[in-house]
This record gives structure tokens, C-alpha cells and sequence, in this order.
């Protein structure tokens, strides 16, 4: 296994886990999207037509990759985020695929140095070389992949402590208790939208430049519902569980080299069997609380024993 | 006819009752008070075979019917009316009778027709609506399609769940005539209920449950109600405060909300 | 005019086959609360064992469907069993993601047995259209809307005049209470997935024999055509999942015709989409919305 290979397979779980933590925060507000893909589109496209067609620098094309998938997320959010279960699900679903088949006729080219450059429908859109034109290495771009990542994570965790974290919570357990307790579900269900949309976007960013090229059939409802299904494999209960999930696949079986091409099957089979044992993942709320206890005793333990040592 | 004896049942590590002992005597109305989550509920749904004890048995005629699946407890004659009434919403009062004679739909056709004209006759407000969905009918209408469905399964034991709940006082009086009515012609009935006012008046014995055991077993009148209702309403911890205010209201036509 | 009424034809036809997916997925959800995402692959999986025993025996027209609607029955107790059974009530999200890792399981498998991926599949019949006046028909069209058309007869008398009819539908209205009735609850919901499973695979074989070709995409097609079909319709309505199943046909015809094929799936979805902001109720109304959300309180 070479050096490259390793860098590529890393890149991959860091930009799949942009995916898997948006679907996540939706799962936490009690909701299923089947669409994440959506905004992961845009904002590649986005940030790919501001860094190769308009020349901005990269930081700004992701940045605005991000910002697009934003406000495309909030443009679902506002009529769909009344709609409860199947209903929002399928409804996230038609408009991620909206988006796909809709990326398959848009066509927005330019001349630059000669060479058309741009989206080009179904033929998709090449030459989103910004890293490589500002000689960012493959090495480099992956500490930017797991840098960005990082702030995510850390947003995260802070969000998962915080007042409005555990409205979300709330809304994910009860809606209608959380309205009685004069919070405002929907508006704060549009906020979980839109910052799904956003970390998904920061993915669908840089994954654009990375790969230097996109097409639509990429951005299908399976990229969607694998990132939901990663949340659910590595648990509910905290953000490591969707990164958790992605590592098992892509990290773990994709290296098997000797179930190459059976991975779906273990994989499958795998996971079926995990959700009888555990219906919400293997970091559930459950195994969370449990390990925040055992950290606490540990630290306390070994805090005793550093004062018995001193004394 | 009915002997429960050292039933314990556990959701979890959480044990919902603990060793319960009690028995319904053939032909009477008997009735079982309790505060909220003394384990009432959890002591039908084992009879009716949803639970399973984990320990203790449980015999009905004389035959062992622990454990049991719950069409084999209907089989033998036990039917449930269950709390919330949990009517089919959008089968219309028809169909929702012939559902609760559903083991002997195979066989007995023209039986279960006969029931369902007699059941009419009993509840001559549900042949006018037969053709109703059961969601469109009033809280009173739906209860009364609870317990004639019940019905429909030719129970010799009827068991009701809090058939007074969320009800008018109006309609709890209709109800309980109703409960008196059934058993004077013949069924013998368990009932579980909050509103221990009402229940007194129609029961030949009772049992007080708190927290998963059988605390007070004997004929109406032998507790005063006022501690009846203290302890039906708030458990035992409760007994030395001062009247619940309006919570335990002598005429019992309230219910402890929450 | 005649364009337009051409298409409708058309969408009508193809469309019965989409209300035949529907159904499946209709009675499935209705039972159990739940989404099968593996619905449109289990019956792929049934197609494939279809084209297995034409390339084995070159066996008729009625061996492979036979063929056909058994794979799929199996393949769907599989699913149930191991995504709907095995999972413990209240964990609905757990089953769908669940059916959904097995449709990919269910993927691989097929490709592995099935590497060129591209297979031939016989049609039933090969005739040349028939003309009514301006008009014409597919004879291959024909017979699905007639099987369409009979199947659904069957299941309006089997759910509305039948012993297990009554069973099922007080099973998907209230679990609980049917337990009371001493219904055989589980035993139920294994039937209306045999049956649901039963009804995929006839549309899978009809769908399938009129395309002349199978590939494992169709797993993947079927899941989603039927799913919009019944969001379209109306979730838990049979008359819905048919009524929904022909308008997606015609929408999609219509669009083949007026605007090209690029936009037969967009304007579906698009359609999809102004339904659930508008109504989601679909074309049977509110009533299947308040149903289902007095029955799925969580997700």
C-alpha cells in the first residue's frame, strides 16, 4: 500500500464525513434527509465555477461553496420543514434529485486560455485545478481536509453542550413538548437545515477540488443515504458516531483487500446484524452517558492517586 | 376464576410490579384502584398475554394461562377493553365489531352476525352510526364501540382499562351503567380505574395497588373513600399530607391531570 | 389532441406498473410504519432469478415469471425478517437504514453471479402494435395494464371481503388493539410482505420483459418509482398508490414528449415535490397524512 494510496483513501473519509455529520445533525432534530448530496452538489459546483472560472483564490471558493449551500439549504428549509417523517424525507429527497437532474442540463461555459471551462451538463465539469495551479500538495490539501473537519468536529461538540444543542435534542425527542415549552420548533428546525447545509457544502467544496472533476450522477441519492447511514452504524449518541461509521467502511473493509468486491456483502450483512444488537448505533445516548461516567471516575481516580503520590 | 399469584413483571432493569397476588371472583365486578404507574396497566396487558411475568403464574378457570399468547388468553374467554379505547380509526363501527370476533370469523359467520345484531340492541347509538368511521365517532361513542368490540370476542371475563378516562362526567355514568348492566347479565368484569368514586359504588370487591404490590384487598366500605382516594390517587407516601385540595375531590368526577 | 391523448395512453399503461410498485410499498409501509428501501432491489434480485432460469433452460414465458415473483417473495422474507422483525418496535430509522445496507448486499450478490451486469430478458410478447383509429397500442402495454387492472381488483376484494383482509387492515391501523382481537400480529405482517413482494414481482417481470433487458439499476429504479408513486398518491391508500402511480406515468409521458427525455425524472420529481409542500396528502387527501402521523408519532 503506497503513500498516495493511503493520502487518497484518507481524503475520502475526510470528505465523506462532511456528508455523514450533516445527516447526523438532522438525525439529532428527529429527522431523516435523504438529500445531504444536494448541498454537497452545489457547493462543488459553486466553489468550482468561483475558483476555475472567476479566480478566486481557493479559501474563498470554499468559503462560498459553503455559503451557496447554505442558502440552497434554507431554500428547501422554509417550505419543507413543517413536514414530519416520510414526509420531509421524501420531500429532501425529490429536491436533491432535482438538483442532480437539473446539473445534468445546466450549462455555463467560458473561454479561459483558449479552453472552454465550466460545467457542462452531463459531460460534467472539468479542470477545477486550483490546488494544483497554487501548488498545494496532496499531502497539504489532506491536513486542509482534517483541519477543516476538525473546526466542524469541535463546533460540534461545542453545539452538543450548549442551550441550543439541547433544544435540538429536544425537538428530536418531542416537537410538540418543545412547542409547549415556548420554544420555536420550526424556527429552530430551519437552523439545523441550514447548518447541515452548510457543513455538507464545506465537503461538496472540497471534494470538487480534490478530484478536479465533477458530474452529476456522482451527487445520487446512494452518497446521501450512505452519509445518513454512516451516522446511524457509528451511533447517535455524539458526532464521533457518523466519522465511527465512515472509518468501518471506507477505512476498514475498503483496505480488506480480500473481500474486494464482496465488501457490500460483509458490509451489508455486517451492519444488518449491528442494528438488530443496536438500533441506534454503536456510540448510542446510552454508550455516551456510560463512557462520559467512567471518563469522569477515571479522572477522578487518577487525580486522587496524583494527590496520595504528592502527599 | 381469575388467580394471579406472585406475578413480577420488568421492563428493563425497571420492575413494574413485584409479586402480585390477587383474584376475581365468578360473576362479580372487581376492581383494582392505584395511583399512576402503580403497574395497573401492566398487570392487564400480562393477563391479556402482551407481557410476559417473570415470575408467578397465572390461572383462569382453573387452567394455567401464563405466558399464554394473546389469542390463545382470548380463546379461553378473557377480552380486553383497552385503555385509550385504541379503536380501528378508519374501519367504520361495523367492521370494528366483526374484528373483535375475529378468531371465530373463519367458522361462525351467522354467530357472529347474531352478536352483532344483539350488541346493537345493547347499544342502539352504534347501529345508527354503523356505517361511521370509528375515528369520527365522540370520546363516549368510541368507548362504548371499545367495550361492545370486547364484547363481540363472547368474554366470560371482561377486562377494562380506565374506561372513564378523558370522559364527561355525563358520559362515566352512562359507562358504569353500562358496566352494571353487563354484569347483571352475566359477565364477570375486572376493571382498572383512577376514578375510585365511581368504581366503589359498582364493585363487589377491590384491590388497592401501589408501587407494583397489592397493598389493601376487601369489599367497598371496609377503607373509608376518602382514604381510598388518597391512596388510589397518590400512593401510600402520600397518606399523612393533608388532603389533596382539588386533585382528590370527594365526588371523584376529576382526575389527577399529569 | 391527439399527441396529448397518445401520451395519456401511454402514461396510463406505464404508469399501472408503477401503481403495481406502489401497492407493494404501500402495504408494507401500512403495516408496518416503516420504510423498505430494499423493496425495489428484493425484486431486481427476483427479475435476475427470472433471467437465471431462461439462460439455464430456456424455459417459457410463465417459468420465468413463476421465477420471477418466487425469487422475490423469498428475497422480501429475507428483508423482513432480518430488517423489520429482528428490530425492536420504535426503531423505525434503523429499519429503513437497515434495508438499505441489504439492497446494497443485495446489489453485490447480483453482480457477482451476474458480472456482464446487461442481461437479455424475453419479452412475453412480441406483436406488432395494434391501431384503434389514430392511436396506437403496445400489446406488451396492454397486458400490463391488464394485469394491473386484475391484481388490484384481487386486493381491493381480498382486503375489503376477507378474513385476513380485515386482519391486515386492523394491523395497520393500530398493532395493538389487533393484538387484542387475538390477531396473529406478526404472522400478518410476514403475509402482506409475501404479498407485497408477490405484487413487486409481477410488475418487475412486466416492467422487465417490456424493456427486453435487465440490469441491477432496476433495484434502485423500482424503490424510487414506487415510492414517489405513493407519496403521489396518497402513503397507506391502495386506491392512492394506483391513482398515484398513474399520474406519474402520464406526467413522465407528457414530459418525454413536450419537453425531451432529460426531463421525464425531473418534472416527476418536481411534481413529487409541489405535492408534499402543498399537499402531502397526495391525491387521496388528508386523511392518510393524519393517519399516519397519529400512527408514527416518532420516527
Amino acid at each position: 500500500m503506497g503513500g498516495d494510496y493511503l493520502i487518497a483513501v484518507l481524503s475520502n473519509i475526510g470528505m465523506i464525513s462532511f456528508i455523514a455529520l450533516s445527516a447526523y445533525l438532522l438525525l439529532v432534530v428527529g429527522e431523516i434527509s435523504f438529500g445531504q448530496q444536494a448541498f454537497f452538489a452545489v457547493s462543488a459546483y459553486g466553489s468550482g465555477i468561483a475558483t476555475a472560472m472567476w479566480g478566486w483564490p481557493i479559501w474563498l471558493g470554499l468559503l462560498w461553496g459553503a455559503l451557496v449551500a447554505g442558502v440552497a439549504a434554507l431554500v428547501v428549509a422554509i417550505p419543507t420543514v413543517r413536514l414530519r417523517g416520510l414526509y420531509f424525507s421524501v420531500a429532501t429527497l425529490a429536491f436533491a434529485e432535482m438538483v442532480r437532474l437539473i446539473l445534468e442540463i445546466f450549462t455555463y461555459q467560458v473561454e479561459i486560455d483558449g479552453e472552454l471551462v465550466g460545467p457542462n451538463g452531463s459531460d460534467g465539469f472539468r479542470d477545477i485545478r486550483a490546488i494544483y495551479d497554487s501548488n498545494v500538495s496532496a499531502f497539504e490539501y489532506l491536513l486542509i481536509i482534517y483541519g477543516l473537519l476538525a473546526v466542524v468536529l469541535v463546533g460540534f461538540l461545542i453545539l452538543e453542550r450548549s442551550r441550543l444543542g439541547a433544544i435540538f435534542r429536544m425537538i428530536g425527542e418531542d416537537p410538540m413538548l418543545t412547542e409547549m415549552q415556548g420554544l420555536n420548533v420550526t424556527a429552530h428546525k430551519i437552523l439545523a437545515v441550514v447548518l447541515a447545509g452548510v457543513v455538507a457544502g464545506i465537503g461538496g467544496a472540497l471534494y470538487a477540488h480534490l478530484t478536479t472533476y465533477v458530474e452529476p450522477k456522482i451527487f445520487n441519492v446512494m452518497l446521501g443515504v450512505h452519509g445518513l447511514a454512516y451516522g446511524l452504524i457509528g451511533g447517535l449518541g455524539t458526532a464521533f458516531g457518523p466519522l465511527i461509521g465512515v472509518a468501518i467502511d471506507i477505512g476498514l473493509l475498503e483496505s480488506i483487500r480480500a473481500i474486494s468486491g464482496y465488501r457490500m456483502i460483509v458490509f451489508g450483512g455486517l451492519v444488518a446484524v449491528l442494528l438488530i444488537v443496536r438500533p441506534r448505533g454503536l456510540l448510542d445516548e446510552a454508550a455516551v452517558h456510560w463512557l462520559r461516567v467512567r471518563w469522569r471516575e477515571l479522572r477522578r481516580g487518577l487525580r486522587r492517586g496524583w494527590r496520595r503520590a504528592e502527599g | 376464576m381469575l388467580e394471579v399469584s406472585d406475578v413480577a413483571v420488568s421492563y428493563g432493569n425497571i420492575e413494574a410490579l413485584r409479586g402480585v397476588e390477587l383474584s376475581v371472583e365468578e360473576g362479580g365486578i372487581t376492581c383494582l384502584l392505584g395511583p399512576n404507574g402503580a403497574g395497573k396497566t401492566t398487570l392487564m396487558m400480562t393477563i391479556a398475554g402482551i407481557l410476559r411475568p417473570r415470575r408467578g403464574r397465572i390461572r383462569f378457570l382453573d387452567r394455567d394461562i401464563t405466558g399464554m399468547r394473546p389469542s390463545g388468553v382470548v380463546k379461553r374467554g378473557i377480552a380486553l377493553v383497552p385503555e385509550n379505547r385504541l379503536v380501528f380509526p378508519a374501519m367504520n363501527v361495523h367492521e370494528n365489531l366483526i374484528a373483535g370476533a375475529y378468531l371465530r370469523l373463519g367458522k361462525r359467520k351467522a354467530q357472529v352476525q347474531r352478536d352483532v345484531d344483539h350488541v346493537f340492541e345493547r347499544f342502539p347509538r352504534l347501529q345508527e352510526r354503523s356505517k361511521q368511521l370509528a375515528g369520527t365517532l365522540s370520546g363516549g361513542e368510541q368507548q362504548m364501540l371499545a367495550v361492545a368490540r370486547a364484547l363481540m370476542a363472547r368474554p366470560r371475563l371482561l377486562m377494562m382499562d380506565e374506561p372513564s378516562l378523558g370522559l364527561a362526567p355525563l358520559i362515566v355514568e352512562e359507562i358504569f351503567r353500562i358496566i352494571s348492566d353487563l354484569n347483571a347479565d352475566g359477565t364477570t368484569i375486572f376493571l382498572v380505574e383512577q376514578n375510585a368514586h365511581m368504581a366503589l359504588q359498582v364493585a363487589d370487591h377491590f384491590f388497592l395497588l401501589e408501587q407494583g404490590q397489592v397493598s389493601f384487598s376487601g369489599k367497598p366500605g371496609q377503607l373509608s373513600e376518602h382514604e381510598v382516594i388518597q391512596r388510589a390517587y397518590l400512593g401510600k407516601s402520600a397518606q399523612h399530607d393533608p388532603p389533596a385540595g382539588d386533585r382528590g375531590r370527594p365526588d371523584g368526577t376529576t382526575h389527577p391531570s399529569g | 389532441m391527439v399527441d396529448f391523448i397518445q401520451n395519456c395512453l401511454d402514461g396510463i399503461m406505464l404508469g399501472s406498473s408503477y401503481g403495481l410498485l406502489a401497492i407493494g410499498f404501500t402495504l408494507i409501509f401500512g403495516v408496518m410504519r416503516r420504510l423498505n428501501l430494499s423493496y425495489g432491489p428484493s425484486i431486481m434480485v427476483g427479475a435476475f432469478v427470472g433471467t437465471l432460469v431462461y439462460l439455464e433452460f430456456q424455459a417459457n414465458a410463465v417459468a420465468i415469471a413463476a421465477a420471477t415473483v418466487v425469487g422475490a417473495v423469498i428475497v422480501g422474507i429475507y428483508v423482513e425478517r432480518l430488517c423489520f422483525r429482528a428490530i425492536r418496535r420504535g426503531a423505525a430509522v434503523a429499519s429503513m437504514v437497515s434495508s438499505f445496507v441489504i439492497w446494497m448486499q443485495l446489489e453485490e450478490i447480483v453482480t457477482v453471479v451476474f458480472p456482464d451486469r446487461t442481461y437479455f430478458f424475453p419479452p412475453l410478447v412480441s406483436a406488432a402494435p395494434v391501431e384503434l383509429g389514430p392511436f396506437f397500442f403496445k400489446l406488451e402495454n396492454v397486458v400490463m395494464f391488464a394485469c394491473a387492472a386484475v391484481m388490484t381488483v384481487w386486493l381491493h376484494w381480498l382486503l375489503q371481503r376477507t378474513r385476513f383482509g380485515l386482519a391486515l387492515r386492523a394491523v395497520s391501523e393500530d398493532p395493538r388493539a389487533a393484538l387484542f382481537m387475538g390477531i396473529n400480529v406478526g404472522a400478518v405482517m410476514s403475509l402482506a410482505f409475501v404479498i407485497a413482494s408477490a405484487f413487486g414481482g409481477v410488475a418487475a417481470y412486466l416492467i422487465v420483459s417490456a424493456d427486453g433487458q435487465i440490469t441491477p439499476l432496476f433495484g434502485l429504479w423500482a424503490t424510487f418509482k414506487g415510492l414517489i408513486a405513493m407519496m403521489l398518491g396518497g402513503m397507506g391508500s391502495i386506491p392512492g398508490a394506483i391513482l398515484g402511480g398513474l399520474l406519474l406515468g402520464v406526467v413522465e409521458a407528457q414530459s418525454i414528449w413536450y419537453l425531451g427525455t432529460e426531463y421525464r425524472d425531473l418534472s416527476a420529481y418536481f411534481l413529487l415535490f409541489l405535492f408534499l409542500v402543498f399537499r402531502p396528502g397526495g391525491l387521496m387527501g388528508q386523511l392518510a397524512v393524519e393517519r399516519e402521523q397519529a400512527a408514527t408519532r416518532r420516527v
